[in-house]
């Protein structure tokens, strides 16, 4: 029982004389939901687009600061926390402000990513219940939001490295290979907190508190060597940690990782989206029932 | 309207009219509905565990099968919770069947959200967008057709401000003209279309027509038995999820009518049944007086004199008081009310008032009151009967709503839909003289 994909070939949803008459919906036709969903939202890439382009447009219509604010707001909130740790801690790290919004930036973009996820396939589960669009829709949009913020906010951090006289290192060119995990692994976790929160309403406060949790297991404000022994390995094969050793090599050490770094973060990410897609892609025609 | 009737293939050329366009295959929908709402995960964890997570299963749709041919124009009746909305939910992609099979050629057009998605932020025209990449165009597709919908939609001056500056009836234009642009192959109708103003309304009523003349499906949902009779040729009767009749529209709706006119007059009888029991009662209040004269028995009649608790509105109603009297009485007054089912006092007619002097009464009669053409719309009333001296200070036998019948509204010239009356008024229009 798999959402109808038309056979190859018919599957044309729209010719460019308008309205191709051989679109056929068949609930029968044998289809992973894994895979037709896949073709479906390409098919609504327009649609993908325009949530996109839109949600970023309504943000910052509101207030003429918009813009300004997404850049200072990681600005100041290094600054707040690099004196907070750098005197009182004392990590003895080079540029510990490029440490830490490394990692912030990393973080905010998956917290903010999976929670708004959730929040936004509730808010869309009332055109969900209307109309016909593909259901992952709105978890990919809330991803490219993301990714577009994260691209902004990569703007006040070269700021802060022009400052600290940080080496600008070629390594940076393997960024695009790093986002492209981050939001395989984002999007993996998005679909799944978002297929449970269909189903349960707590999810969303329990998640809250599990990633708070998370936050502090994860190298973020701190460096890994402050670890005690016994508790070091469990964070560092902390998914998050994987990942965001990618971004610190990349951007703060101005490494290239190892070839079994990148393939261990890459292989999580393919698992995560994999794993995330499938239990969505199962789940989904439950939610008209559900929301 | 009459061009809506006839079902006709289409003239399209793309269309095998020979295949249907929706074939529904024993399809069931059922809905999982958890017998104690469980809203948190830590509970469900603690009773899924423990196994007492129970379901309360109901069928919205049980074996429906239907067929609907290129060019047709179907209608959906059946009473709430039929599975009416369910079914076009199934056609529409939103929901899928739980069994059986679903096969949809061609692009559907649901006309039941327009503008779903809309975002209050944006302008009219990215809203345009926004709603034609929902209903599945490309941005290519919607480029060409945007001047198009603001031409349809009558909103050239408003098209660049916020759509949270538009009223209601604005932004209902601009939906129904995005999602009508082009014609679809399935068009999907719920409830009457009435979009905007007067002027609108046609613009819109109009290209539904048109989009029919060229071989657009529609499938209507409606509870105007009326409309449905008058556009579409076949139409499927759903109740409780199942089919009850598939046919031709007069057909079915003749039966739908049968079934709804004859459980109400069981309940009507049911009714007056609780009522006369009531008045038999010692301490009953709703008759009283001396019973000088006494009405025995209350009857209604219809225009062909049959006797019924159920009358359309427009017909004619005869009300007839069987009386008998103790020894002779002088020129008594005869009278009646009628009450809504909440108690609004509509009217009180009485022979007195219409200069009618009785003689005097002795032994049996039958006084009869006629409503020519009853002008109550659709709902329950009550006649109260009464017979008082020629002075009115004595009464002789006052029966306060003793007798229940409805009203129902099936259209034979009623222009009303909601209310109390229908007024047979006549509608006009002006302009003014500018010479």
């Amino acid at each position: 029982m798999v959402m109808g994909v038309p056979p190859k070939g018919l599957c044309r949803h729209f010719s460019q004389q308008g309205i191709d008459l051989n679109t056929v919906y068949d609930s029968t036709t044998v289809r992973s939901p894994v895979i037709a969903e896949l073709v479906d939202l390409w098919r609504y890439r327009d649609l993908l687009r325009l949530l996109v382009t839109n949600s970023i447009k309504t943000r910052y219509k509101r207030s003429a600061l918009g813009v300004v604010w997404t850049l200072l707001n990681p600005l100041l909130n290094t600054l707040v926390l690099t004196i907070a740790f750098s005197q009182l801690l004392r990590f003895n790290l080079k540029n510990y402000s490029i440490y830490l919004l490394t990692g912030l930036l990393f973080w905010n973009f998956f917290a903010q990513t999976t929670v708004q996820a959730m929040n936004t396939l509730i808010w869309g589960s009332s055109l969900l219940r209307r109309i016909y669009v593909p259901r992952t829709i709105f978890a990919v949009s809330v991803v490219g939001n993301g990714l577009v913020n994260y691209l902004l906010a990569l703007i006040p951090l070269g700021v802060i490295m022009l400052v600290m006289r940080h080496p600008f290192r070629l390594s940076l060119l393997l960024l695009p290979v790093a986002l492209l995990l981050m939001a395989m692994f984002t999007l993996g976790i998005a679909l799944f907190v978002s297929t449970l929160a269909v189903f349960f309403v707590d999810v969303v406060d329990v998640y809250g508190i599990l990633l708070s949790a998370w936050f502090y297991l994860t190298p973020i404000i701190y460096p890994l060597s402050i670890v005690p022994e016994k508790f070091a390995a469990f964070i560092r094969f902390n998914p998050m940690n994987i990942l965001l050793e990618i971004f610190r090599s990349l951007i703060y050490y101005g490494e290239v990782p190892s070839l079994l770094k990148f393939g261990g973060a890459a292989l999580m990410s393919v698992v995560s989206l994999l794993v995330g897609w499938w239990v969505f892609t199962r789940k989904v025609d439950e939610f008209a029932y559900r929301i | 309207m009459s061009l809506l009737t006839a079902s006709k293939p289409s003239s399209s050329l793309t269309v095998d009219a020979s295949l249907p366009v929706i074939q529904v295959n024993r399809v069931s929908v059922r809905y999982r509905v958890p017998q104690e709402r469980i809203p948190s995960f830590k509970e469900y964890a603690i009773r899924f565990v423990k196994g007492q997570i129970r379901y309360h299963e109901f069928w919205a749709l049980r074996h429906v099968n239907l067929e609907v041919h290129p060019g047709e124009v179907f209608g959906i009746i059946g009473p709430n919770g039929a599975g009416k909305s369910t079914l076009l939910k199934v056609v529409a992609r939103v929901l899928r069947p739980s069994e059986g099979s679903i096969r949809v050629r061609g692009r559907v057009a649901p006309l039941l959200e327009l503008g779903a998605g809309f975002d209050s932020e944006l302008t009219g025209r990215e809203n345009i967008y926004l709603n034609s990449a929902i209903l599945g165009y490309s941005h290519r597709e919607t480029e060409r057709r945007v001047d198009r919908i603001i031409d349809f939609a009558g909103l050239h001056e408003f098209i660049d401000a916020p759509l949270r500056t538009y009223s209601t009836g604005m932004v209902a234009r601009l939906g129904f003209a995005v999602a009508t642009d082009e014609r679809p192959e399935i068009l999907i109708v719920d409830e009457v279309l009435s979009v905007g103003d007067a002027e609108f309304q046609t613009k819109s009523f109009e290209r539904i027509q048109s989009f029919q003349g060229a071989g657009t499906t529609i499938l209507l949902v409606s509870h105007s038995l009326e409309r449905v009779e008058e556009m579409c040729a076949r139409a499927l009767w759903l109740d409780h999820g199942k089919v009850v009749a598939l046919g031709l529209t007069k057909a079915v709706v003749d039966q739908y009518v049968g079934r709804v006119v004859e459980a109400e007059a069981e309940r009507l009888t049911q009714e007056a049944e609780r009522l006369a029991q009531e008045n038999t009662a010692p301490e009953a209040i709703t008759r009283w007086g001396n019973r000088k004269v006494e009405i025995v028995h209350v009857r209604m009649t219809d225009e062909t004199g049959t006797e019924q608790t159920i009358f359309r509105t427009g017909l004619r109603l005869h009300l007839h008081m069987d009386y008998v009297t103790q020894g002779p009485v002088a020129s008594p007054i005869f009278g009646i009310a009628i009450y809504r089912q909440d108690g609004l006092h509509i009217t009180g007619p009485n022979t007195a008032f219409s200069d009618m002097r009785l003689p005097t009464l002795e032994g049996q009669g039958t006084v009869v009151y006629t409503i020519p053409c009853l002008p109550l719309l659709e709902g329950l009333y009550y006649f109260s009967v009464a017979v008082v001296n020629q002075d009115d200070t004595e009464i002789y036998d006052y029966q306060d709503r003793v007798v229940p019948f409805r009203v129902v509204n099936l259209g034979e010239g009623v222009k009303e839909r909601y209310g109390l009356l229908t007024l047979q008024g006549e509608w006009r229009h002006q302009t003014p003289n500018l010479t």
